[in-house]
C-alpha cells in the first residue's frame, strides 16, 4: 500500500492537488468511523508527508489540517465543515486521533498491516521529492513524481506563492521523513497532529488522482475508478502491480466509507459480510474496476435504522475543491457531478440533471469574504474572444506578455501595466498581490464602460393592500411598524429612495417630498387610464424625506382605520407603481390581501377544484391565468425592478398569477396564510426586516461561460433571460439560488478539463458597480463509474426539485413525480448494471455512496409541499407559493427543507450542564414516527418553522416548566414564551440558536401535543418523510419499489 | 374575362404574403438567438405580425374554398386548423418571459410551415401557368392592340 501511495501522490501532485489534503481533511476524516483510522494507519508513511510541509510552507495548510484531526477525534462529531479553517496550531495536543487509529489497524488491514513493514523501511531522511520517490520504488519507480513535486506544495498552501519547487518541497519531505517513523503504532505523543493530517490526506488522494486526469490522460482510465466521492476511498485501479496491493487496500472502502455506509453494511446484513468478502476477492480480479463505489445494498425487510440519512446535514463533495484549489468555494457553485463525461453518449449514461446550482451572493463566513480587485489604471482584463475574465487557470506565456485563456485557449496580449515577468517556473512574480489569480472568486470594481447609466441607488417602492381584510387582520399595522423600525437599516445610505402606493377599489398616491410636513395623499380613480400624479414627488430620497416618511408611516395604520372597501385595483395600482419607478428600477414590494377585483389584472376566483386533479387540464390551476401579469413582469425585469410579493389572505389569492410578478423579476414569494397578526407578526417582521436590509445587489445581470464543447441550455429560478444566456436580476441578494443545466455540444470532448466562470455583473447598494466572478473547473472523464462516484447530491438534489416543478406546472403532478421516480430509477439501474455482475450482488441494491441519499431525497421531494398528493393534501395557494420558494433556495436550506432536523431536546433540557451544549442539540433524528418517544420533546425545523412535539407521557412538572401554568391548554392558541426556569430559559436558548442560524426566514414555533389531532397530523405527522402517510410510500417501501423497478428493466 | 387568372394572381399574391410574414418571423426568431434582438423587441415583432398572418392564412383558405378549389383548400386545412387551435388557446402570441424555453420549437415551426407555403407557392404557380395567367397577364405585352401596348408607350418617352 504504502507504495501506491507514493505513486499516486507523484501523479496527482500537481498544484490543483495540495488544497484538497485540507478541503478533504475535513469530510471523509469526520464522516468515517472510528475504522477509519485504519486506513490512514496504513498509510500513515505516506501521509506524513503532507502534514509535515505545514510547518515550513504554510501556516494556513497546517492550521487547517490540523483542525480537522482535532475535530474528528470525536467520532459522534459532527462533521467539520468542508471550508478552510484559520491557521491554528493546537491540533497537535490531540492524541486521540493517533491511538484510536492504531488499535483500528490492526485488525482491520489485514493486507495492509503485511505491507506496512515494507513501507517503513523504505522511508529515508533524504530530503526532497525523493522521500516520496523510494516508496514508490518498491512497487515500481514513478518518473511522474519529480515533475509534480513542487506542485503539490503550492496546493497546501493555496498561494501560487509556494508553488517555489524547490525550497518548498525540500522542507516539507524532510519533514515526512521524520513524521514517518512516529506514524508506527507506538509513536504518538508528538505527532498526533501528524497522524490525523494523514488519515484525512489519505483521503485525500482520490482528489489528487482526479488531477491525473488531465494531466496524463492515458492514466486517468486506469487510474479513475477509485476514485471514491473522497468519503469512501476506493481502492486505486491501478495497473498490474497494484493488484495485489489493492486487495489490501481494498479492505479499506467498507472501513472507510462514511457513518452511514459503514453501519449499513455492518449492521444491516450482518449476513452480507461474507458476499463483501466475495467483492473484495473480485476486486482484486478486476482491481481497475471502482469499487470504491461499495455498493450499499438493500435486502427486504432490512433494518431500516440502518438506511442511509442526512443526519449529518449537507455534506458537501470535497473532491470538487480539492481537486482544483483555485475553484470557487461550494457556497457560490455546485456541479451536480465534479466531473464532465467526455462525450454525448456517457453523458446520456447519466440519467441525472447535468448542471450546476449557482448562489453568486451566497454570505461568507467571516475572512473568506471575496476579495475586491480595482483595475482602474488597466482596464478589466478578458479574453479578447469569449469575454473570460482572467482567472486563475488561465497561463501565462512568452514571458509574461501573452496569456491564454482557459475558456477558449485564445492567446491574449497582457496589457503594460499588467505586465509581469515570469519566474522560472513560468508563474507570475506578483502572484501574491494579485487575487484574481489566486481565488476562485474575486470581485472587480467595473469602469465605466460597464455601465449603461450611473449606477442607480437602492431604490425600495411599496405597494400597499390597504382593503379592509389588510386593515382588519393587522397586516398594514405591522407593515407600517416593521418599514419604520428598517428605515435606519435600510442599506445604501444616503442615496436610498423610497415610496409608497397604496390601494383598495382606488389607487391613493403620497407625496412625501422633503419640504412638507405631512405627507399629501392623491386618490385616483380611474382605473382604466391610470396616471400618476406628481410624478416627481412620489419617489424621494429617504435621507431627505425621513421625517414626512417617518409621518406617513405613523399614521398609515389609523388613515385606514375604518376603510370597509372590499374591493382591490391591484392591476392598475401595478401600473401606477410601475411607472413612478420606470426611472430608475429597484425593488417593489407589495403587500397584497385581496384577490385583485378591479381594472386591468382582475383575476377570478378560480379556486381550487377537486374535479380537475388527476385531469389532463390539472396543470391550469398552477400557472398564472391572466397573461397581464407575464407582461407586466417583463416589463418590470425590462426596467430592473423587482417585484417581491407578500401574500396574506385567508381565502384563495392566486399565489400561482402572482408569483409570476416574482419569477421572472427575480423576486421572491412570501406567503402567510390566514394572517393574523398577534400570531404571524414575528414571522413577517422578521422575512420583510430582512428583505429590506440584506446585502442586495441591484441591477444585476448574471452569465455562466464555459469551456468549448459544453454549454449552458437551460436555466432554472427566478429571473428572466435576457439573451440566452444572459440572465436579468433586477435585484439578487444571498438567499437565491439559480440551477442550469448544461449539455456537450460536440459529441467528444477532447480537452481534459472544463472550466466554468460565473460572472455576476451589478450594483452594490453602495453605488458601485461591480463584477463578481466565480471560477471553477471541472475534470473529463471517460468513465460512467467516475461520474456517479463524483456526484454532488445537493446540486442533484436541487436540480431535480427545480425539473419537477417546473414540470408540474404543465403537467399532473402525478407526472412531476413519476419523472422524478424515473430519473432516479434510470441512474440507479445505470450504476447497479456497472457493478452489479462482477460482485454478484444480485438481491441488492446497487448505488454510489455519493448518491446514497438520492432517494431518500427524491421521497422528499415527491412528499414536499409543491409535489405531494392531489386536491386534498395541500391548499393551492399553498402549494404554489412553496414552489415559487423552492425555485430560488440555495442548495443547503432545500436540502433542509426536504430532509428537516428532527432534534430530542428533553434530555438537554433535563441534564445540569451546558458543557455540551453545541454538539447535543444538534443530534438529528430519522424523520419517522419511531424516533418519537412519547415521553420527550422534539423540535422539527424545516427551516420555515418549528413544530415542538410534546410526547403524551412527558412529565408534567417538564411541559409546565416550560409552557407555564396553562400548559394543560389547547396547544394552538399558546405561544411559548420564556418562563422563569433553567429549562425554559434553555429552551428558548435552542430555539433562538436554531433560528440565528438560518436567518433567511422567521421559523414560527408551533407547539403540539402527541395524539392531538388534528394538529398533529397537520403539522409534524404528514411531514415525517420516512413514514407511510396517506397513501404515501414509506422509506423503505420506496426503496423496495425502485429497487423493483431496477432490476425490472435490468 | 375570365376570373379565374386574376384569381391566381390573388392566391399568388397571399402566397407571397404568406412566405414573407414566416420569413420575418423566422429572422427574428434568429436574431434573437444570435442576441441581435433583445425579446422583448423581438417577440413584440413577431407578435405584431402573427395576428395578420392568421386572417391571411385564413382568407387564403376560404377563398379556395369559394372559388372551388377542393385540393388547395384541404390542403390548407390543416395549417389553419392549427393556427386556429393555438388562437382558441391563446397560445399564438410569443411569451416573452418563455421566449428562450420555446424558441427551438417556434422557429421549427415557423420553418415547417415555411416550407408548406413554398411548396404551395410551387403549386399555385404551376396552377398560374395551367390557367393561363401568364398569357393573360402577358397578353398585355402581345397585345394585338396598340392603345394597350405599354412597351410602345414607355418607348415612346
Amino acid at each position: 500500500m504504502g507504495t501506491e501511495n507514493p505513486n499516486r501522490a507523484s501523479y496527482s501532485q500537481r498544484p490543483s492537488t495540495s488544497p484538497f489534503f485540507a478541503a478533504q481533511t475535513a469530510s471523509p476524516f469526520s464522516s468515517s468511523t472510528p475504522v477509519a483510522g485504519a486506513e490512514a494507519s496504513s498509510f500513515h508513511s505516506y501521509n506524513p508527508i503532507p502534514s509535515s510541509q505545514i510547518p515550513p510552507s504554510s501556516s494556513e495548510a497546517s492550521g487547517f489540517r490540523s483542525v480537522q484531526p482535532g475535530r474528528s477525534n470525536d467520532p459522534a462529531g459532527p462533521p467539520p465543515p468542508p471550508s478552510y479553517g484559520p491557521p491554528q496550531t493546537g491540533p497537535f495536543q490531540h492524541l486521540s486521533g493517533p491511538q484510536f487509529s492504531s488499535p483500528v489497524q490492526v485488525p482491520s488491514l489485514r493486507t495492509s498491516a503485511g505491507e506496512w513493514p515494507v513501507v517503513a523501511p523504505p522511508v529515508r531522511p533524504p530530503a526532497g521529492p525523493f522521500s516520496s520517490t523510494p516508496v514508490s520504488f518498491q512497487m515500481r519507480p514513478q518518473p511522474p513524481t519529480i515533475p509534480f513535486g513542487s506542485p503539490p506544495q503550492s496546493m497546501n498552501t493555496v498561494q501560487p506563492g509556494m508553488n517555489v519547487p524547490l525550497s518548498s518541497v525540500d522542507s516539507p519531505f524532510g519533514a515526512s521523513s521524520t513524521n514517518l517513523q512516529p506514524s508506527s503504532p507506538p509513536m504518538r505523543a508528538p505527532f498526533p497532529a501528524a497522524r490525523g493530517t494523514l488519515q484525512s490526506a489519505f483521503s485525500g488522494y482520490p482528489g489528487q488522482q482526479y488531477n491525473i486526469v488531465p494531466q496524463a490522460p492515458p492514466v486517468n482510465s486506469v487510474a479513475f475508478p477509485p476514485h471514491q466521492g473522497g468519503s469512501v476511498t476506493p481502492p486505486p485501479a491501478v495497473s498490474g502491480p497494484y493488484v495485489g496491493q489493492q486487495g489490501g487496500y481494498v479492505q479499506s472502502p467498507p472501513t472507510t466509507a462514511p457513518v452511514g455506509m459503514y453501519s449499513r453494511d455492518r449492521m444491516q446484513h450482518p449476513a452480507s459480510l461474507p458476499p463483501l468478502g466475495t467483492a473484495q476477492g473480485l476486486v482484486e480480479d478486476f482491481s481497475s474496476l471502482s469499487l470504491g463505489s461499495v455498493p450499499g445494498s438493500l435486502d427486504a425487510g432490512i433494518d431500516s435504522k440502518a438506511l442511509p440519512r442526512p443526519l449529518d446535514g449537507d455534506v458537501e463533495p470535497k473532491s470538487f475543491a480539492e481537486m482544483y484549489p483555485m475553484n470557487c468555494s461550494s457556497r457560490y457553485l455546485r456541479l451536480s457531478t465534479c466531473a464532465i463525461p467526455n462525450s454525448q453518449s456517457l453523458a446520456s449514461r447519466w440519467h441525472l440533471p447535468l448542471g450546476a446550482v449557482v448562489c453568486p451572493l451566497a454570505e461568507a463566513p467571516e475572512r473568506e469574504e471575496v476579495p475586491i480587485v480595482n483595475f482602474v489604471t488597466t482596464g478589466i482584463i478578458r479574453c479578447r474572444r469569449c469575454r473570460t475574465y482572467v482567472n486563475p487557470y488561465v497561463t501565462f506565456t512568452d514571458h509574461g506578455r501573452k496569456w491564454r485563456c482557459n475558456l477558449c485557449s485564445l492567446l491574449n496580449d497582457v496589457p503594460g501595466e499588467y505586465y509581469a515577468h515570469l519566474d522560472a517556473s513560468g508563474r507570475r512574480i506578483d502572484l501574491d498581490q494579485r487575487p484574481e489569480l489566486t481565488k476562485g472568486s474575486v470581485e472587480f470594481i467595473a469602469p465605466a464602460e460597464y455601465m449603461l447609466r450611473p449606477p442607480m441607488p437602492p431604490l425600495y417602492f411599496f405597494l400597499i393592500d390597504v382593503s379592509v381584510c389588510a386593515v382588519r387582520s393587522g397586516m398594514l399595522e405591522v407593515v407600517a411598524q416593521t418599514i419604520k423600525s428598517c428605515l435606519d437599516t435600510l442599506p445604501g445610505f444616503p442615496r436610498t429612495q423610497i415610496g409608497f402606493i397604496t390601494f383598495d377599489s382606488t389607487v391613493h398616491f403620497y407625496n412625501i417630498k422633503s419640504s412638507l410636513t405631512q405627507p399629501q395623499m392623491m386618490v385616483v380613480s380611474d382605473l382604466d387610464d391610470i396616471f400618476v400624479p406628481l410624478p416627481d414627488d412620489l419617489l424621494v430620497n429617504l435621507s431627505e424625506s425621513r421625517t414626512v416618511v417617518d409621518a406617513f408611516l405613523d399614521s398609515l395604520p389609523s388613515m385606514f382605520q375604518e376603510n370597509t372597501n372590499v374591493e382591490s385595483a391591484f392591476g392598475p395600482a401595478l401600473k401606477a407603481a410601475f411607472m413612478v419607478m420606470s426611472q430608475l428600477g429597484g425593488k417593489l414590494l407589495i403587500f397584497q390581501n385581496t384577490l385583485p377585483s378591479l381594472g386591468a389584472g382582475r383575476l377570478r376566483l378560480r379556486g381550487d377544484d377537486a374535479r380537475v386533479y388527476g385531469t389532463e387540464k390539472e396543470y391550469t390551476l398552477r400557472v398564472p391565468e391572466d397573461p397581464f401579469y407575464k407582461q407586466m413582469a417583463a416589463d418590470f425585469s425590462k426596467f430592473q425592478i423587482a417585484v417581491n410579493i407578500y401574500a396574506f389572505s385567508d381565502k384563495y389569492t392566486d399565489v400561482a398569477t402572482l408569483g409570476t410578478l416574482a419569477k421572472y423579476t427575480g423576486g421572491q414569494v412570501y406567503y402567510y396564510p390566514n394572517f393574523v397578526a398577534s400570531i404571524h407578526k414575528d414571522k413577517l417582521r422578521h422575512e420583510l426586516g430582512r428583505d429590506l436590509t440584506r446585502e442586495t445587489a441591484w441591477e444585476a445581470v448574471m452569465r455562466i461561460r464555459c469551456g468549448r464543447g459544453v454549454r449552458f441550455t437551460s436555466y432554472h429560478g427566478n429571473f428572466m433571460l435576457r439573451s440566452t444566456d444572459l440572465m436579468a436580476l433586477p435585484v439578487l441578494d444571498c438567499d437565491k439560488a439559480y440551477a442550469m443545466q448544461l449539455c456537450l455540444e460536440e459529441t467528444l470532448l477532447t480537452t481534459d478539463t472544463v472550466y466554468f466562470q460565473v460572472a455576476l455583473l451589478y450594483t452594490s447598494s453602495s453605488g458601485e458597480r461591480r463584477i463578481r466572478v466565480h471560477n471553477a473547473a471541472a475534470p473529463v472523464v471517460a468513465d460512467v463509474g467516475e461520474l456517479y462516484r463524483v456526484a454532488d447530491i445537493g446540486a442533484v438534489v436541487s436540480l431535480l426539485s427545480r425539473l419537477a416543478f417546473e414540470k408540474s406546472l404543465s403537467y399532473k403532478l402525478e407526472d412531476a413525480r413519476t419523472s422524478v421516480q424515473n430519473r432516479i430509477v434510470k441512474a440507479l439501474r445505470e450504476y447497479r448494471n456497472l457493478h452489479a455482475v462482477q460482485h454478484r450482488l444480485g438481491g441488492r441494491m446497487i448505488y454510489p455512496e455519493s448518491l446514497k441519499l438520492l432517494a431518500l431525497y427524491g421521497l422528499a421531494l415527491c412528499k414536499s409541499t409543491p409535489l405531494r398528493g392531489g386536491y386534498a393534501d395541500t391548499q393551492l395557494d399553498e402549494r404554489c407559493a412553496a414552489g415559487y420558494t423552492m425555485m430560488a433556495l440555495p442548495v443547503k436550506k432545500l436540502l433542509k427543507l426536504l430532509y428537516p432536523n428532527l432534534i430530542r431536546l428533553d434530555e438537554y433540557l433535563l441534564k445540569a450542564s451546558f458543557a455540551d451544549e453545541s454538539e447535543n442539540i444538534w443530534k438529528r433524528l430519522p424523520l419517522s414516527a419511531e424516533s418519537l418517544d412519547s415521553r420527550g420533546i422534539y423540535i422539527y425545523d424545516d427551516g420555515f418553522r418549528f413544530v415542538l412535539w410534546f410526547g403524551r407521557v412527558l412529565s408534567p412538572d417538564i411541559a409546565r416548566s416550560v409552557l407555564g401554568e396553562d400548559y394543560a391548554v389547547d396547544y394552538s392558541r399558546v405561544c411559548l414564551t420564556e418562563q422563569d426556569n433553567e429549562m425554559s430559559r434553555r429552551l428558548m436558548r435552542i430555539i433562538k440558536k436554531y433560528r440565528e442560524s438560518d436567518p433567511s426566514y422567521y421559523q414560527p414555533c408551533h407547539l403540539v401535543w402527541q395524539g392531538e389531532q388534528p394538529r398533529e397530523g397537520l403539522y409534524l405527522l404528514a411531514n415525517l418523510v420516512e413514514d407511510q402517510v396517506g397513501g404515501t410510500n414509506s422509506y423503505a417501501d420506496w426503496l423496495l419499489q425502485l429497487h423493483r423497478q431496477v432490476q425490472q428493466n435490468a | 374575362m375570365d376570373l379565374e387568372p386574376l384569381l391566381w394572381i390573388i392566391f399568388f399574391l397571399m402566397n407571397m404574403g404568406l412566405i414573407a410574414l414566416n420569413l420575418y418571423q423566422i429572422v427574428s426568431l434568429s436574431d434573437l438567438e444570435a442576441d441581435y434582438l433583445n425579446p422583448y423587441e423581438s417577440s413584440s415583432r413577431i407578435n405584431h405580425v402573427v395576428i395578420p398572418e392568421y386572417l391571411l392564412h385564413g382568407a387564403f383558405s376560404i377563398l379556395f374554398l369559394l372559388s372551388g378549389h377542393w385540393f388547395f383548400f384541404l390542403a390548407t386545412l390543416p395549417a389553419a386548423y392549427i393556427n386556429l387551435r393555438k388562437f382558441m388557446k391563446r397560445e399564438h402570441l410569443i411569451d416573452v418571459t418563455e421566449v428562450f424555453r420555446v424558441l427551438s420549437v417556434e422557429k421549427k415551426l415557423r420553418i415547417v410551415k415555411l416550407g408548406f407555403y413554398l411548396l404551395l407557392f410551387v403549386l399555385v404557380m404551376t396552377r398560374i401557368y395551367a390557367a393561363g395567367t401568364f398569357s393573360v397577364v402577358m397578353s398585355v405585352f402581345h397585345s394585338d392592340n396598340e392603345e394597350l401596348d405599354i412597351r410602345s408607350s414607355i418607348l415612346e418617352f
